[in-house]
């Protein structure tokens, strides 16, 4: 009877102390992420926590649908937690075409943020995934910088 | 010895079910208990999750609005703000919500132009309505309160008013509760709609009539989204509503110039520059109407 207790005891421990922790984590994340951005103004967050691709299959990614405006400059900013495996990529698409990464694949190059100098009032598509398909968690921010 | 065990452990089952008891429900509770069963059911009945994963966001953002209409030098009125003095006349989770982006725009108006001493009034004013609709716990009203009183840190001030209604959205719609966050988007949507035309009216600067001509593309969205919860009477009222302002939107045109994208980096900053361009081509006479369509609708929505 004992032992069967105490492994409940310490689970249900595990449990209460492990929930609002990582609502905590990804919400200071969130913050140190937008502040990252620099001088700009924070508008959405993308929070990504990612399960580890198949072996040779496409990476995971979470997808989230934005409408950007003409004649507007927007900031993407990725953000990694510490205690991630894999290394997070943002990737922003117009339809089906890549008009802007974190990640330069050909180079092998990472930045933090890049800006998006939009012309095109249109819903765009941003991909948050991780380097070789590894598991993760990270946040992606979009930030107002100016109008053009 | 076990009953010892069986008291911590029945205090720490009581610590999970209570989750986040430290955030007020934030990720534990789903809230529901004080709205009433129709507006809660019909979240859950009309859309499905899958559906609500293709919903689009920013489609109003106050800070880009009211950032347009800054960048034109056009100076501050409080007269395009709704009044916050019949805020107990929203009694319904419709109208609770709807006005709760109602009053999100005019908090980003008032942000940009740092009109600390009104904030107070549109904060207090959106904390009233979230509670209302049980998204209170989102809304950090005291640091907000704080920050407008001692007119610091107003980045921050623009930080956690914008995080507040994004982590509203989000809970909204992960507690099957999509028509509410629908109603916020459409009250974005529709104040944002009215500042613009009405600042238009006095300041006719072409960006702006540009900015007028492509909510064209936004309402199309909004109306799809809308039509999910039309087994409703209030919905069944604003989509016919806003399907007469819609009418108006197909006298405007876009067209698309295709170009190459260009990826230029300077000091370590990589910037995407689109050469793809949206041309919107719209008459003053339909502005004119758009102006008076959206004048009437917000104005039939918001109480004076």
């Amino acid at each position: 009877m004992r032992p069967y207790i105490k492994t409940i005891f310490i689970f249900a421990l595990f449990l209460a102390l492990a929930r609002p922790a990582f609502s905590q984590d990804i919400s200071e994340l969130t913050a140190q992420c937008a502040a990252s951005a620099g001088d700009v103004t924070y508008l959405k967050d993308f929070p990504a926590k990612l399960d580890a691709g198949t072996p040779g299959g496409k990476p995971p990614s979470a997808k989230y649908s934005m409408l950007l405006s003409k004649n507007t400059a927007y900031r993407f900013t990725i953000c990694t937690a510490p205690d991630s495996e894999g290394e997070a990529i943002l990737d922003l698409y117009d339809m089906n075409i890549l008009i802007g990464s974190t990640y330069n694949k050909a180079t092998g190059k990472d930045y933090p943020s890049f800006d998006f100098k939009c012309q095109k009032t249109a819903v765009y598509h941003i991909f948050v995934s991780f380097k070789e398909g590894k598991a993760g968690n990270a946040v992606g921010i979009m930030s107002f910088v100016e109008k053009l | 010895m076990v009953r010892n065990y069986l008291y911590i452990l029945t205090g720490v089952l009581f610590l999970y079910a209570c989750g986040s008891c430290g955030n007020k429900g934030a990720s534990g509770t789903n809230g529901l208990n004080d709205i009433p069963d129709d507006v809660v059911n019909l979240g859950i009945a009309e859309i499905s999750e899958e559906a609500m994963q293709g919903f689009v966001d920013n489609m109003s953002s106050p800070v880009e609005m009211a950032a347009l209409i800054k960048s034109l030098n056009v100076g501050y009125s409080n007269k395009y703000l709704a009044p916050t003095d019949k805020i107990e006349d929203y009694t319904t989770n419709f109208q609770q919500a709807f006005s709760l982006g109602v009053y999100g725009l005019d908090l980003g108006y008032l942000n940009m132009y740092n009109k600390t001493n009104t904030v107070l009034d549109y904060i207090s004013a959106i904390k009233t309505l979230a509670d209302a609709i049980n998204v209170g716990q989102f809304f950090d009203f005291t640091t907000l309160k704080r920050l407008a009183q001692n007119n610091q840190n107003l980045d921050s001030l623009m930080y956690i008013s914008v995080h507040s209604f994004n982590q509203m959205d989000n809970y909204l719609r992960k507690t099957n509760r999509s028509n509410l966050s629908v109603l916020i988007v459409t009250g974005l949507w529709l104040e944002g709609n009215y500042l613009a035309t009405q600042v238009y009216k006095e300041a006719p600067h072409p960006a702006l009539k540009e900015r007028i001509g492509e909510q064209k593309i936004i309402i199309e969205k909004l109306m799809i989204f809308l039509q999910n919860f039309k087994s409703d009477k209030q919905f069944q009222n604003l989509i016919s509503e806003l399907s007469s302002l819609q009418e108006e939107y197909k006298n405007v045109s876009i067209t698309i110039e295709l170009g190459e994208p260009e990826a230029v980096e300077k000091d370590g900053m990589l910037t995407f520059i689109q050469h793809d361009k949206s041309i919107v081509n719209i008459s003053d006479e339909t502005v004119q109407r758009i102006t008076q369509k959206t004048e009437d609708i917000r104005n039939k929505l918001i109480r004076k």
